[in-house]
């Protein structure tokens, strides 16, 4: 099987968040942008499928500013995914969702795909918009909320899970098809140095998407500001349990007005 | 000028869900009681689509498609990019369940339109949408402008309250008719396994939610962090310390690894507040913390807080909350 998963730099869980001087965006100076979050289980369970799908390869792919698409995809290459192709945003446009599903469509146009993986939503803006655009754009099924993902071989079906508020629906589907991924089968591994030291010299194609027309729908990012900082609670003084209760009570009634 | 705006019904349990009463609210506050559609399909669509009225929408849109009742969510979007279409709407909106998050992506690329999935804020002034939404983990908010017509957006759950109507009458016509690709009917969904939960509503849902956490110790003291949740009436959860020992099943689960909620109030019992837990509840409106230990890092990031032991906590405000809500 031919495993394409698409991969978004995103900052570091560690960087300390912080306004550009406009106010507009996320200052990105000392940021480091990494693999991360869903994107990690991915990789893991495109990993995982290879090896349970002898002659499957997986294939990388990335849409975003040059060195930062190359950090991710040495990352995929040092945990074992075979190619890496980088498609390269112009600054300012690697923001808006439809953008980058454009962009990774781009990627995608000399790689075979029987199944292209994302990780169910960023590391970073949370949108999960990125299956569903790129799905429609290769006019391809898609499924978010992804759990428990298998190749059938002799049925030649995908079967996996997919996690609703009504509970967890089983599904099959032909390849190929569009996986936004809630979980892998395991946890996400770890590359080894060498294999670190390896992906450093790896080759990673390059693909340019044709610059998107000035004048066609986005979203573009006004404001991007810090929540003023919690003070931490309000701790409720009480001498008797019964007390601390009412007092907790009454000030859900009057003063939070949230009590039911 | 107020802008048309579409929105995009689900079906629950034969009715139309509580996202879309949230969706409605927001539908009528921006574009007023005579700007807002409603389009609904699936299964249940045709009990459902009256119900838009209910919330004070007077026309609904149903998608008269049989193949589509249990097809996977993206077999919709033709048909509401050809609703969009013929209403002329300005603004799609979804509600904040995995159906509409799911879908909005796919809306978007099919009306050429731009999307914001987890709403928390919307504004439309001098012809054009803002929108704000918390982002990594709601430690940042991003405030964006969505050029062209129509945008796609769907809410942030229970960031809304759900209309309040007034209801009127509404007529129901067929949605228009739009193609669904063979390739988005081919996958067949072969079963549901329901979420096992707690009594009470389930967490998703709920606009008070309680949770306890490792403090509670074992599974049978966890009936004490229940009985609190069913005396507000509230879902229940837990941190993964709890659903990892076995004492409650995963999908109590809240957190990175198990789901996110953002009730108007959270209330965590015996919970440390490990940021794992913290990123699935923090944009909660109001968050109380019961722990036994002052340093807890849950008195961080809550509103209100009892350090004291929850063992001699939570029956007094069990009893009380019930004795204040009559029961």
């Amino acid at each position: 099987m031919e495993i394409v998963v698409c991969l978004k730099p995103v900052p570091d869980a560690e960087t300390r968040l912080r306004p550009a001087a406009d106010g507009t965006r996320l200052d990105p100076e000392g940021v480091k942008f990494v693999l991360a979050g869903y994107d990690e289980s991915a990789v893991e369970q495109a990993l995982l499928l290879k090896e349970a799908n002898p002659g499957s390869k997986v294939h990388a792919i990335s849409f975003g500013l040059p060195q930062r698409t190359e950090e991710v995809l040495r990352a995929a290459i040092a945990l074992g995914c075979d190619t890496a192709t980088s498609a390269e945003a112009t600054p300012g446009n690697d923001a808006d969702a439809i953008a980058v599903a454009e962009g990774l469509r781009a990627a995608l146009a000399g790689i075979p795909h029987d199944l292209v993986l994302l990780g169910k939503q960023a590391g970073d803006d949370e949108e999960g918009l990125v299956p569903g655009a790129l799905g429609e754009l290769l006019g391809l099924p898609h499924f978010g909320f992804v759990v428990d993902l298998r190749w059938d071989a002799t049925a030649q079906r995908l079967r996996f899970g997919r996690v609703t508020e009504g509970g967890q629906e089983a599904w099959e589907s032909p390849v190929p098809c569009v996986i936004g991924l809630q979980q892998a089968w395991n946890d996400p591994r770890t590359a080894k140095l060498p294999a670190i030291l390896k992906s450093r010299k790896a080759p990673i194609a390059k693909v340019k998407p044709p610059a998107p027309s000035p004048d066609r729908p986005r979203c573009e990012l006004e404001r991007f500001a810090l929540p003023p900082p919690r003070t931490g609670a309000r701790l409720i003084e009480y001498r008797t349990p019964e007390e601390a209760a009412e007092k907790l009570v009454r000030i859900l009634k009057e003063e939070a007005k949230v009590f039911p | 000028m107020t802008p048309s705006v579409l929105v995009v019904g689900e079906v629950g349990a034969g009715h139309l869900a509580l996202a879309t009463a949230e969706s409605i609210g927001v539908a009528r506050s921006l574009a007023g009681p005579d700007g807002v559609v409603g389009i609904v399909g699936g299964a249940g669509a045709s009990s459902a689509a009256p119900e838009f009225g209910r919330y004070g929408v007077g026309r609904a849109l149903r998608i008269d498609d049989p193949r589509i009742d249990g097809a996977l969510p993206a077999a919709h979007a033709g048909y509401i990019a050809a609703a969009a279409k013929a209403v002329g709407s300005d603004l799609i909106l979804l509600g904040g369940t995995t159906f509409g998050r799911d879908l909005s992506g796919r809306v978007a690329v099919a009306v050429k339109g731009a999307a914001v999935n987890g709403a928390t804020e919307l504004t439309w002034s001098e012809d054009a949408l803002q929108v704000r939404r918390p982002v990594f983990g709601g430690r940042a908010t991003e405030t964006l402008r969505l050029r062209g017509r129509p945008s796609v957006v769907s809410l942030r759950p229970h960031a809304f309250p759900p209309s309040a109507g007034p209801p009127v009458a509404c007529s129901v016509e067929t949605a228009p008719a739009a193609t669904v690709p063979p390739a988005l009917l081919s996958p067949k969904r072969t079963g549901v396994e329901p979420t096992i939960q707690g009594a009470g509503p389930a967490l998703a849902d709920a606009s008070i939610v309680v949770s306890g956490g490792r403090g509670v110790r074992s599974q049978e003291n966890f009936r004490l962090v229940e009985e609190l949740a069913a005396s507000l009436g509230a879902g229940v959860g837990a941190s993964r310390a709890v659903t990892d020992a076995g004492w409650r099943p995963a999908s109590f689960q809240v957190g990175q690894t198990g789901r996110s909620v953002s009730p108007q109030l959270y209330i965590a019992v015996g919970i440390s507040g490990a940021i794992q837990h913290l990123v699935g509840m923090m944009s909660s409106r109001v968050i109380v913390a019961i722990n036994n230990d002052p340093s807890a890092t849950i008195f961080r990031v809550a509103d209100y807080g009892i350090v004291g032991d929850l063992f001699a906590i939570l029956p007094p405000l069990t009893a009380e909350i019930l004795r204040v809500r009559g029961a």
